[in-house]
């Protein structure tokens, strides 16, 4: 049985893999949205530059997240 | 209700309302289209369903997901934009592109597989020394036999052959010796030629369609300035291009390119529009989307390192070379990591617009496939009715999110395209202005 299960382990661990970049990437970006409302709050003028920097930070660790998912799809379909 | 100034803002507000509502009802309409197809599948006049070139499920085949989604979103050499029920099975709307192909020891090949059925598409290219199988061409030695009479493998393709469920022999996962068309037939790969690819497939073809509009859309607005000057107010297509322009000019390319910016504008603005434009196209049905290609976005972020290059200075390169401010032996480490570091810049550019954009459609793609796996492969029209409400709303708001991700990828190829040219650019003095500028305020403070 583990020999047949040996042709299916590389799916298990591209499918936790991507589970895995997607918790490390949820933790960022919600650490980031948090700290960037917060400080919306305490001073409204520059809530432009903040919802700016925000939206650029939010996108570059998305990059990261999508690195990881990248090479989990290469797993699964190969 | 709100205060329309005039009777053509009014109109514009319900056009734009009517405009949301058939969109909406368009996705549903199809969404509930691509639910009945499974049932016209099973519907076909028999001994017609194996000539047709139904790329969906043939009569009674399972639908596999997987290879669907990698057949809408690897490299095809027809645009193929819909099947239409027929009484004979499907005719095929599709726009075939040719094939140019340069084999090494045949020269250039230049031809078009666009003949009615797949099994006529197989011999045509036979004729010309190739096995097309699952939309791509292997040139082939059509005068050895693999399976002799009787149908057992030759001595010499014994070890690259297996049996599959069928009882027939195909060739083993991976191994690219023997190769099956899909009518069935095995032929051997000519492992000795190589043979380059230039056709014009798919994304190149979409590519150029984006280049074209680019051109006639700018040229346009050029010749307006031209025309009008730039001191006068901008009309028509000036209006929605120049806030854009001004924006790329004042917020990417100005703060990070520290006054040098103008000679890179048009690199960058070019960068922006073509991977905003290509985006959104994408997003749109019968067309491609060009990014979700890794080699054109290797290729762009190939593009902003030789752009690097060329406007680097002496500083940019003494600091990676020979990094100044360390002792001798830290020297010796940091060569290595800033070589690679050099070449992780534009490799990170690649994946993220990569990963991005064709993240995004698979996923469109996945969410529209859950109806053809619980709808069971045209089975089960219960199944496929019942998801399918929810798979549209879900890929309605996907796509909402791939518009946002549209624009937002194109900026943030183009900012850091930017801060990558700038900091080539940077002078040796710029650095200690810094650091003198930060201990001024320190010591007023």
């Amino acid at each position: 049985m583990f020999v047949q299960l040996l042709d299916s382990i590389g799916q298990f661990g591209a499918g936790i893999g991507a589970g895995i970049a997607v918790i490390g990437v949820g933790m960022g970006i919600g650490r980031l949205a948090a700290t960037s409302v917060e400080s919306m709050a305490r001073q409204p003028e520059a809530s432009a530059d903040i919802r700016g920097s925000m939206i650029l930070t939010a996108a570059l660790i998305e990059g990261v997240a999508l690195f990881g998912e990248v090479v989990c799809l290469l797993i699964a379909v190969s | 209700m709100t205060h329309f100034l005039s009777p053509v803002s009014f109109l514009r507000h319900a056009a734009s309302q009517c405009l949301g509502v058939a969109l909406v009802l368009c996705t549903t309409w199809g969404g509930g289209a691509l639910a009945t197809e499974p049932q016209n599948a099973n519907h076909p006049a028999p001994g017609a369903s194996t000539e047709n070139l139904v790329h969906e499920m043939e009569a009674g085949e399972k639908f596999d997901v997987s290879e669907t989604l990698m057949h809408h979103v690897i490299e095809n050499h027809d645009w193929h934009i819909m099947d239409l029920p027929g009484t004979n099975g499907y005719t095929e709307i599709a726009v075939h592109l040719p094939w140019m192909l340069y084999h090494s020891e045949k020269g250039f090949q230049f031809f078009m597989l666009s003949e009615g059925s797949e099994h006529a598409n197989e011999e045509k290219a036979l004729q010309h020394g190739y096995a097309l199988s699952h939309g791509k061409l292997h040139p082939v030695r059509a005068d050895v036999q693999v399976l002799e009479a009787g149908g057992i493998p030759s001595e010499e393709f014994a070890a690259h052959l297996e049996l599959d469920e069928a009882g027939n022999w195909v060739p083993k996962k991976g191994d690219h010796h023997v190769v099956r068309t899909h009518s069935g037939v095995l032929y051997a790969v000519d492992t000795e030629a190589s043979v380059l690819d230039f056709s014009i497939s798919k994304t190149p073809l979409h590519m150029m369609i984006v280049a074209l509009l680019m051109l006639l859309v700018f040229t346009s607005v050029a010749r307006a300035y031209k025309k009008r000057g730039v001191k006068s107010a901008p009309k028509g297509l000036q209006s929605l291009v120049e806030p854009v322009i001004m924006f790329v000019e004042e917020n990417i390319a100005a703060p990070n390119m520290h006054g040098k910016h103008k000679r890179f504008m048009p690199y960058l603005l070019t960068l922006f529009f073509f991977i905003w434009i290509s985006n959104m196209l994408g997003l749109m049905p019968l067309s491609s989307n060009i990014a979700g290609n890794i080699s054109v976005t290797a290729a762009l972020a190939a593009l902003t390192l030789l752009v690097t290059w060329f406007s680097s200075n002496k500083a940019y390169w003494q600091h990676i070379f020979w990094f100044p401010g360390v002792p001798t032996g830290v020297k010796f480490i940091m060569m290595p990591v800033e070589i690679v570091g050099m070449f992780t810049k534009p490799f990170s550019l690649t994946i993220r617009l990569f990963a991005n954009i064709a993240g995004g459609h698979f996923m469109v793609l996945a969410l529209v496939s859950l109806i053809f796996i619980l709808g069971d492969s045209g089975k089960s029209a219960a199944g496929a009715y019942g998801i399918m409400p929810l798979s549209v709303a879900f890929t309605l708001f996907i796509l909402t999110l791939e518009v946002l991700v549209a624009a937002l990828q194109a900026y943030v190829f183009t900012m850091l395209t930017a801060v990558f040219i700038g900091q080539a650019m940077e002078s040796h003095d710029h650095h200690h202005e810094h650091a003198t500028e930060d201990t001024a305020t320190v010591a007023h403070a």
